[in-house]
């Protein structure tokens, strides 16, 4: 009876304290991101120059051939390395973007997408491979890609502006978070699935760590690798449009442009261009893959 | 839920009003006000729905909407009014004075646009824009062509805009945005509008009631006090200043509406 009565008074109590005492999560996070914009401001402005000198750099490249002969190298990349039919799209779809008067808008986007994708590349792959190798980076970084990967883009929005202002920077930022995740996963899942028999011949050769990884491990898992490169650039694609509520302007601002002013046809053909750049690159990254 | 609902289709009189908005503090403020007095005065469910501009204004056309608290007329929301104007009625100003223009801190040290292009460098050669397509956003337009203005107006978004802002004003640097008001920017900050005599931004701006064709004979007693609807710079000022005040804006909302119980019935005549 008396312990009923203390199990009662023990819930409701803890219940209580449930809906009571609010954790102050959202002001945690606040006093977080305060910390680190007045702790590491300079550090913050050197990777804002950093990032804003290689999406200029990029641009000024891509900006700097005509369309037509963007349409050309592309096209000549892609048949060499993805066959003709992605060749012919390729050509035409460059063309059919720079004939809806996007081109300009496009070359800022690719710009932008090319830099996420690079350094989401350059910190993803490394990672993957140690996630691999060791078991704890493995249970260290699967809930952070978790958390990365699903909470809601807008959220990181702001403390990017806050961290590196408006532009490209943060655009190019908050891409990299939303598509690092899968290059990281299919790099570490491609080498736990090369064959254990391959790495006990390697060893049994005398191979050291630094011949297997590069000698078997990752030529092996190359396929997979690249599955994770692929996803990393759609996923980019995708946050054309949200970037651009940041000032990251390109085709994601046509669409908002589109859109907020009851101009379905606007929208849709910023849209279609976007669609357009992910099937060229969708093919192109697929026909490296099977190379 | 359902049954109300169906006991409202056979009698004829709705028995809830749906109400858009957009999420700008001002916007946000008033609606929540119209929407408590809807429930509590008028003993008329009312539901909020946050849309972004163009939606908003296309689901008053449609009628998924009844009305809304926040048009801004004859400028910023010209477009979609231009679009829009014989599928809605419009119920006339609910505010005065509004206003929109190129906004800069007050410790920036110039007063008309038309000084901007002597500190291009300082201002680093851009213009803080909002929502590429915003009324104001094609407004900059106008005034970088008329002013022969050298820069360049970045599209980002509300809280883009004002964390740039903030972040600028914490470092004393120069910075020029889109701005507009009642917005909570200028109770937070000190800033001013520079001075636009060649009139690209329009003068004072109107904030109006829309509602949909046919409220008025659907829902006679939200439609008359609609009509009477109407707040003064400091009533909204307040208003606003409540909202942040309170977690909830319902509890702001009421507790305006205690304190300004007059005003209320007067609107309920």
């Amino acid at each position: 009876m008396t312990a009923n009565i203390f199990a009662a008074s023990f819930f409701s109590d803890a219940y209580e304290w449930v809906t009571t005492l609010r954790l102050p999560v959202g002001e945690w996070v606040n006093v977080f991101v305060d910390f680190l914009m007045d702790t590491f401001g300079n550090q913050f402005a050197a990777i804002r120059t950093g990032i804003s000198w290689m999406v200029d750099l990029l641009e000024a490249i891509i900006g700097f051939v005509p369309y037509w002969g963007v349409a050309i190298i592309i096209a000549l990349i892609a048949w060499r390395i993805a066959g003709r039919g992605v060749a012919i799209f390729s050509l035409l779809g460059v063309l059919f973007i720079a004939n809806i008067q996007l081109w300009d808008y496009a070359v800022i986007t690719l710009a932008q997408i090319i830099t996420a994708t690079v350094i989401a590349l350059v910190i993803g792959v490394p990672t993957g491979i140690l996630a691999a190798k060791f078991k704890t980076v493995n249970s260290i970084v699967r809930p952070i890609l978790d958390f990365m990967q699903t909470m809601p883009a807008f959220v990181y929005l702001i403390p990017a502006v806050f961290f590196f202002r408006i532009g490209s920077v943060p655009a190019v930022f908050a891409t990299i978070i939303f598509a690092m995740p899968p290059a990281i996963r299919l790099t570490s899942l491609g080498i736990r699935q090369v064959p254990v028999e391959l790495i006990e011949a390697g060893e049994a050769y005398g191979s050291n760590w630094h011949q297997l990884l590069f000698k078997i491990q990752l030529p092996q898992a190359m396929p997979t690798i690249m599955a994770g490169v692929n996803q990393c650039i759609m996923l980019a694609l995708s946050m054309v449009v949200i970037a651009s509520m940041i000032g990251a302007g390109g085709l994601g601002s046509v669409v908002r442009d589109g859109i907020s002013s009851l101009d379905v046809g606007k929208g849709f053909e910023g849209g279609i261009a976007v669609v357009v750049i992910a099937i060229i690159l969708d093919r192109l990254t697929q026909g490296s893959g099977k190379n | 839920m359902l049954s109300v609902a169906a006991i409202g289709c056979d009698t004829g009189s709705e028995e809830s009003v749906e109400i858009g908005y957009v999420n700008w503090a001002c916007a946000t403020a008033s609606s929540y006000l119209a929407a408590n007095i809807i429930e509590t005065e008028l003993g008329i469910e009312a539901n909020l729905n946050d849309l972004d501009a163009a939606p908003m204004w296309q689901s008053v056309a449609t009628g998924d909407v009844d009305f809304i608290v926040c048009a801004w007329l004859p400028g910023t929301h010209a477009e979609y009014f231009g679009e829009l104007e014989d599928e809605v009625v419009d119920l006339g100003p609910n505010y005065h004075d509004a206003r929109i223009g190129l906004v800069v801190p007050t410790y920036v040290d110039i007063d008309s646009i038309e000084e901007l292009n002597d500190h291009v460098d300082q201002f680093e050669g851009r213009i803080v824009g909002i929502d590429p397509g915003a009324g104001i956003m094609s407004a900059t337009d106008t005034a970088l062509d008329e002013y022969g203005l050298d820069f360049e107006l970045v599209a980002s978004g509300d809280a883009a805009m004002t964390a740039e802002l903030r972040t600028a004003i914490q470092n004393e640097e120069w910075i020029v945005v889109t701005g507009w008001t009642p917005h909570w920017k200028f109770a937070d900050f000190d800033l001013k509008f520079l001075e636009d005599p060649k009139g690209v931004y329009g003068g004072a701006e109107t904030i109006n009631t829309i509602t949909r064709m046919d409220f008025a004979s659907d829902n006679p007693a939200v439609q008359s006090f609609l009509d009477n609807y109407y707040l003064s710079a400091e009533q909204l000022g307040d208003l606003i200043g409540m909202m942040e005040e309170y977690d909830d804006n319902n509890e702001a909302a009421q507790a305006w509406m205690e304190a300004n119980r007059d005003v209320v019935d007067g609107w309920l005549e």
